[in-house]
């Protein structure tokens, strides 16, 4: 049983596609539980109907889905709306953003008044983390550095660099910064993730698998392969996610 | 069987790396991967001594399960060609590593050029680091390829997480180009360049120890290609680049 604290639902501008059906099918056959649904960056690139469709399908399957809203901080006090509208009113449980998609730099000032309202209503942020230029290791230490009572989750551990380049400022994030988690999608590497828990424990470490830009089923090897014991595979398979969502424990039947 | 065409072994207390042959022994028998390309994390000639010696050693120790490649920098120019000749002719090593990222030089400049030469005038291949930085993407590596057309020239990662549909179509525009799985995160992206460029264009590889073999194994599996098709990749291309 695994959650999947990062995966997309909707048409993306950038090719990419996923169906609620889909999506449960490619859970089920991988055994997972339980998704964390954001929207993807439609063709229109209006958000607020990808917020009604994430919400929507929370509705519909709500042993399945839970889901996060997603802004474009450009859009200043109309993202401010939106993102107060998602959790208010559609019951959403925190703000999923992407500086490399919206083209904006993690730590920029521009998304503060959405970080004050996170932490007001004490709901997590997720960073899509380690895109060259938007979303660079420092840039993330720096914002989590100002928001320190803000949990925020950096998706790829939040570095990707396939030459390694990046890992040193990753870690160097995770220590500096307890409100930092690594989302473990697309990482480099395998020994990223164990240095990591071996330095600063379990708690902070969670599986996501950014489908359908990365393949849900690939992604679980990470865990379910991981030189891990059974315990730690639980924790960043499911129980970290639960507990940094808000998410009820599972009932007896799962 | 399977073959992993890229791994390293090294070990340097001024970069805090550890990685000794065991490390990667231990999970090639965890993955049932019977022998491995092994290379360092540092470029030789550099300022640290015993670069090329290590790998050698680490070949000496596991005859039947690893083999070398001679990691180098080209900045060394005339002194480079020499150590990679002697790499290759008295430690038998099978294969020139490059990685310009390490020692920031254009992988079509004068010195890379002549490195990138002599493997292929030794018939032994050259692997570069193929990524997302500076100097080691799929357009630039594609430079070198077509200016010594005569080289076996292996894109590891295969373009790493934004260069892969590069790799496919430089790949595609140079025969000998060839494109090598490791790290990079897409199983569906292995598929299409299998069916782009043809099964024999394209090599299993970990990157391990830090990238984990069975992980890396598994990757390929998910691509969905035929028994034989991964047969070719995971071990039968590279034999018969290798002459194993």
């Amino acid at each position: 049983m695994l959650i999947d604290a990062h995966a997309h639902l909707g048409a993306s501008l950038f090719g990419h596609n996923l169906t609620t059906n889909q999506l449960l099918a490619s859970m089920d056959e991988n055994d997972i539980q339980l998704a964390i649904l954001s929207p993807l960056k439609p063709l229109d690139y209006h958000f607020g109907p990808e917020n009604d469709r994430i919400a929507a399908a929370v509705k519909a399957h709500p042993d399945r889905f839970h889901g996060l809203v997603r802004v474009d901080p450009w859009q200043g006090a109309a993202a401010l709306a939106e993102l107060r509208r998602g959790i208010d009113e559609l019951g959403l449980i925190g703000l999923y953003l992407h500086p490399f998609e919206e083209q904006f730099a993690a730590n920029d000032e521009i998304a503060f008044p959405l970080l004050q309202f996170l932490e007001e209503r004490q709901r997590p942020l997720m960073l899509a983390g380690g895109y060259p230029t938007f979303s660079h290791p420092s840039q993330i230490a720096d914002l989590a550095r100002q928001f320190p009572n803000l949990p925020i989750i950096a998706t790829h551990g939040g570095q990707i660099n396939i030459s390694g380049m990046l890992l040193a400022d990753a870690l160097r994030t995770m220590r500096a910064n307890p409100n930092v988690i690594m989302e473990t999608s697309g990482i480099y590497r395998e020994d990223f993730i164990e240095d990591t828990i071996a330095e600063l424990g379990p708690e902070r470490v969670i599986w996501g698998s950014n489908t359908p830009y990365m393949d849900q089923g690939f992604e679980t090897t990470r865990v379910r392969m991981g030189h891990l014991d059974q315990k730690v595979k639980a924790q960043i398979g499911h129980d970290n996610s639960r507990r940094i969502f808000g998410l009820a424990s599972p009932d007896a039947s799962h | 069987m399977i073959i992993d065409s890229h791994t390293h072994v090294d070990e340097s207390p001024i970069l805090g790396w550890s990685d000794p042959p065991e490390a990667i022994i231990g999970l090639m028998d965890e993955a049932e991967v019977s022998r491995a390309v092994i290379m360092t994390y540092r470029d030789a000639p550099g300022p640290e001594e015993q670069i090329l010696e290590y790998v050698a050693n680490a070949v000496q120790k596991y005859p039947d399960r690893l083999i070398a490649y001679a990691r180098m920098n080209p900045r060394y120019s005339d002194d480079a060609v020499e150590l990679f000749d002697r790499a290759i002719r008295d430690y038998k090593m099978r294969g020139l590593k490059l990685h310009p990222v390490s020692y920031v030089m254009h992988p079509a400049s004068e010195p890379t050029l002549d490195l990138i030469r002599h493997a292929a005038t030794l018939g032994v291949p050259t692997l570069f680091h193929c990524g997302d930085e500076e100097f080691s993407m799929p357009l630039q590596i594609a430079e070198a390829a077509a200016l010594v057309p005569e080289a076996k020239i292996i894109l590891g990662h295969m373009g790493g997480y934004f260069h892969v549909k590069d790799a496919i179509r430089v790949a595609k525009r140079h025969p000998n180009l060839i494109l090598e799985t490791s790290a990079m995160p897409y199983p569906s992206l292995i598929k299409e360049a299998v069916d782009t460029l043809g099964v024999e264009r394209v090599l299993f590889a970990s990157d391990g120890p830090g990238c984990d073999p069975s992980i890396e194994v598994e990757k390929v599996r998910r691509a969905g290609l035929t028994p034989e098709q991964e047969e070719r990749i995971y071990a039968g291309n590279i034999e018969e680049l290798l002459g194993l």
